[in-house]
């Protein structure tokens, strides 16, 4: 929440924050020490106002303060009379303080200014002779040296701790726009949000987020010129980089390896971050997607749920009256004394009631399918028999025809829903014969190959279009060459595909003069044989 | 006819089927009574006596399949035939399986429906024969007790399993064997969901008994139901097929007297 308690100042406060970390700024270390992140950065927000000038006098008070806590302890120890090595322990416990937490030069300045101090004031007393002593020289050489030592590797140990703070501050950033995103109301195009949400939590000068899908870029911050062509053009010619001179960064906004959108930034971010907020901003774009689709989807089940409700009540309200009229025109024919005329249109009733009943009886299976109410219940079926009973359930359309059936794997087995199956090879077989040229032969075929079984239904009629033949499946569908030929509705077929579908299959037609017409359902069917 | 008429009673909760199958019926010298739920056929089928009856499976109330096992409680012979629709497979599975006789698909034609009522009602009617008494349908011949089948005089070859099957079939013959019963009585109780076995071996058994396997004549599939030997009366003489109300390639049943029945 630090970020937002920035308010529109946040932009300033951390772009300065980044830029700060570089230079030395010994003094903030305690602040971050502390754990707190909103004083800090409001410690370097504070620091930046006063520009680089405070920086060097800083520098140089820090120097001072050194140089002064060096002379009282020198001459502390001077009128003390303590020998060098008690002062150089004292100079050290100066010298340490100063390299953490001021840095490497102001320590080296203070540990030399100490070796001068302490020189000028033995070099005072007469009894001091470095050359006559020269282990005095000796020591505060080592002094030098060690205070050196020292000084470099607390340098570098803050330098780390730095490094460590902005890498944790870029986390947190991260952290907080994923929170973000996932947050995100994903009833609205995702693109503004996102931009917003980087301008802000990135603290940006600019930001632009195309989204490929939609094509449409959303912008944040102050854009000089208009982002949008910058930012199409990243996305069209897939250009990811960074150039420190205008502190633009491009992104390739991907969802694996397909490019979805893209991203400029301007403003001080590392290429990582750019990276890891482009990856972020693809995953909800997805996310975006997935949810729409979802919606859709559900909208669609709904849809269909209720169509196919209003549906099985019809065709079960139907039921009653067509057994009743069905019932009474048999009847009459039962009862007899019918005239030839009357029994004619007694037959007439049968016959139509038939057409009826057969109709709500396909609606009934069409709207079950498709609220997926149809439970599938595979079982291992061979297919010969299935032919059979397809044959035999059609033998009286079949009388007057010739049909071939060819199975050149008597043994083969299917794993499949019988009912269905058999709901799906009638549909064929039917319509082979309603559309079959009189005196041809209907062929049934199955055959297996790359671990599906292909079931066939040839004849020749007439051609179906090329551009009906794959809505020829779609329900309502009626073929223009076929709607004034025969009795139909246009459901059969979509039934067919429908029963093929649920059995992981799929269906397709071939149609042309010389070969004729085949319709093909093509159903898994790993290598199963009977084992009777 | 010298038979009495057969007394039928219609259950049906939809008034335009029971006005529908009526005059008909009447015309046909059945005599008919009606009821409209479950509880009021058992109270009539209490109260009078009647040959048959037409039982639809969806009512209100206590529905067709409950007011069936109550009659069968009481009446283990009457024959019930049920009246069904298109996709209610597992009640008509259900139906034979408590006792109905057989099932009629609405919508039906009377035809077929009367021929039916006659055929269940021949059945009970008919003496009773014993178990190893020769069945002859059609052309085909079957000896129970030399476990041998022919037709028309040849002798037909089967399996053990497969002469079970046509056995259990022909005993019923006329009626639907469901699935789940025909396996139970050839292989056991464990096997009754192979229905693909059952599929396998009466391919097996059309093949060689029927003279086109692809169009049979005597071993019928019931889709999604069972299978059903043909009636011996479909391939009686055709004239009095149609006099029975009969389709044309019509019956007469016919069983050969049992052994003890003959002597």
């Amino acid at each position: 929440m630090a970020i937002q308690a920035a308010g529109t100042r946040g932009a300033f406060d951390a772009s300065f924050w980044r830029a700060s970390l570089k230079p030395a700024r010994n003094r903030e270390v305690g602040v971050w020490l502390a754990g707190t992140y909103i004083p800090a950065r409001f410690a370097f927000g504070a620091r930046r106002a006063r520009g680089s000038g405070l920086r060097s006098l800083l520098f140089a008070l820090e120097c001072a303060l050194g140089i002064v806590a060096v002379i009282l302890v020198a001459a502390f120890a001077h009128w003390s009379g303590w020998l060098l090595p008690v002062a150089v322990v004292l100079y050290l416990l100066i010298v340490v303080p100063t390299a953490l937490l001021c840095g490497f030069w102001q320590a080296v300045i203070v540990s030399l200014s100490a070796v001068v101090v302490h020189s000028y004031l033995t070099s005072r007393q007469l009894q001091f002779n470095p050359a006559a002593d020269p282990a005095n020289s000796v020591t505060l050489v080592v002094f030098v040296l060690v205070a050196l030592v020292v000084s470099r590797l607390s340098a570098r140990v803050t330098g780390h701790a730095k490094e460590a703070e902005s890498w944790g501050g870029q986390m947190h950033d991260l952290y907080e726009f994923t929170r973000r995103t996932l947050q995100m109301n994903l009833h609205v195009e995702p693109g503004p949000q996102l931009a917003e949400l980087v301008h802000e939590i990135f603290a940006l000068e600019a930001v632009a987020v195309f989204d490929a899908d939609l094509h449409d870029v959303y912008q944040a911050g102050l854009w000089d010129a208009d982002p949008q062509e910058v930012a199409q053009n990243v996305y069209y010619f897939e250009t990811s980089d960074d150039d420190p001179a205008t502190g633009l960064g491009r992104r390739v906004v991907r969802l694996g390896s397909v490019p979805v959108g893209s991203l400029v930034v301007r403003g001080e971010t590392s290429p990582l971050t750019n990276n890891a907020i482009a990856s972020l901003i693809a995953i909800t774009f997805d996310r975006y997607r997935a949810f729409a689709n979802e919606s859709r989807i559900e909208t669609e089940r709904r849809t269909e749920q209720l169509r196919a409700t209003v549906l099985d009540s019809l065709a079960h309200a139907y039921k009653t009256p067509l057994t009743a009229i069905r019932a009474a025109s048999t009847g009459l024919g039962e009862m007899g004394r019918l005239s030839p005329g009357q029994a004619d249109l007694v037959a007439l009733i049968d016959e139509q009631t038939d057409l009826l009943n057969d109709l709500t009886n396909r609606l009934l299976t069409t709207a079950r399918l498709d609220a997926g109410e149809v439970a599938i219940h595979a079982v291992p079926v061979g297919v010969g028999s299935l032919i059979e009973e397809v044959v035999a359930g059609l033998r009286e359309r079949l009388a007057s025809m010739k049909v071939l059936i060819d199975l050149p794997d008597d043994d083969l087995v299917v794993c499949c829903d019988h009912q269905l199956m058999v709901m799906l090879l009638t549909q064929y077989v039917d319509n082979a014969c309603k559309y079959s040229i009189f005196g041809t032969t209907v062929t049934i075929r199955v055959t297996h190959a790359n671990a599906e079984a292909i079931f066939s239904v040839h004849s020749y009629g007439p051609v179906i279009p090329m551009s009906d033949r794959e809505r020829i499946f779609d329900r309502y569908f009626r073929s223009s060459t076929y709607s004034n030929r025969a009795a139909g509705t246009g459901i059969g077929l979509s039934v067919a595909k429908r029963v093929a579908l649920i059995h992981g299959g799929y269906v397709w037609v071939t149609s042309d003069e010389i070969e004729g017409t085949t319709f093909f359902a093509a159903i898994p069917a790993p290598a199963l044989k009977r084992c009777s | 006819m010298s038979q009495p008429a057969i007394r039928i009673l219609v259950v049906d909760d939809e008034s335009a089927i029971r006005r529908a199958l009526r005059p008909p019926l009447l015309e046909l010298g059945f005599q008919v009574a009606e009821a409209s739920r479950g509880e009021e056929a058992l109270q009539l089928l209490r109260a009078g006596a009647y040959d048959a009856v037409l039982l639809d499976i969806n009512m209100p109330g206590i529905g067709g399949i409950e007011t069936l096992r109550r009659i069968r409680s009481f009446a283990p012979r009457l024959p019930i035939l049920m009246l069904t629709v298109r996709d209610q497979e597992e009640d008509k599975v259900q139906a034979l399986d408590l006792g109905a006789d057989d099932y009629v698909t609405k919508p039906f034609s009377t035809r077929e429906l009367i021929a039916r009522i006659r055929s269940a009602v021949r059945r009970v009617r008919a003496p009773v024969r014993s178990e190893d008494a020769p069945i002859e349908i059609g052309e085909i011949r079957l000896e129970p007790v030399k476990r041998s089948v022919t037709k028309r005089g040849e002798l037909v070859h089967l399996t053990r399993k497969e002469f079970d099957i046509l056995h259990c079939l022909m005993i019923r013959a006329g009626r639907v064997v469901t699935y789940a019963r025909l396996l139970t009585a050839v292989w056991g109780a464990d096997c009754r969901e192979e229905v693909e076995y059952l599929r396998t071996f009466v391919r097996q058994l059309r093949k060689k008994i029927e003279d086109d396997p692809s169009n049979p004549l005597y071993l019928l599939t019931d889709v999604y139901v069972g299978y059903r030997f043909a009636d011996a009366q479909m391939f009686q003489d055709p004239d009095a097929a149609l006099e029975e109300g009969l389709p044309a390639r019509t019956p007469e049943i016919a069983l050969e007297p049992a052994p003890e029945e003959a002597s």
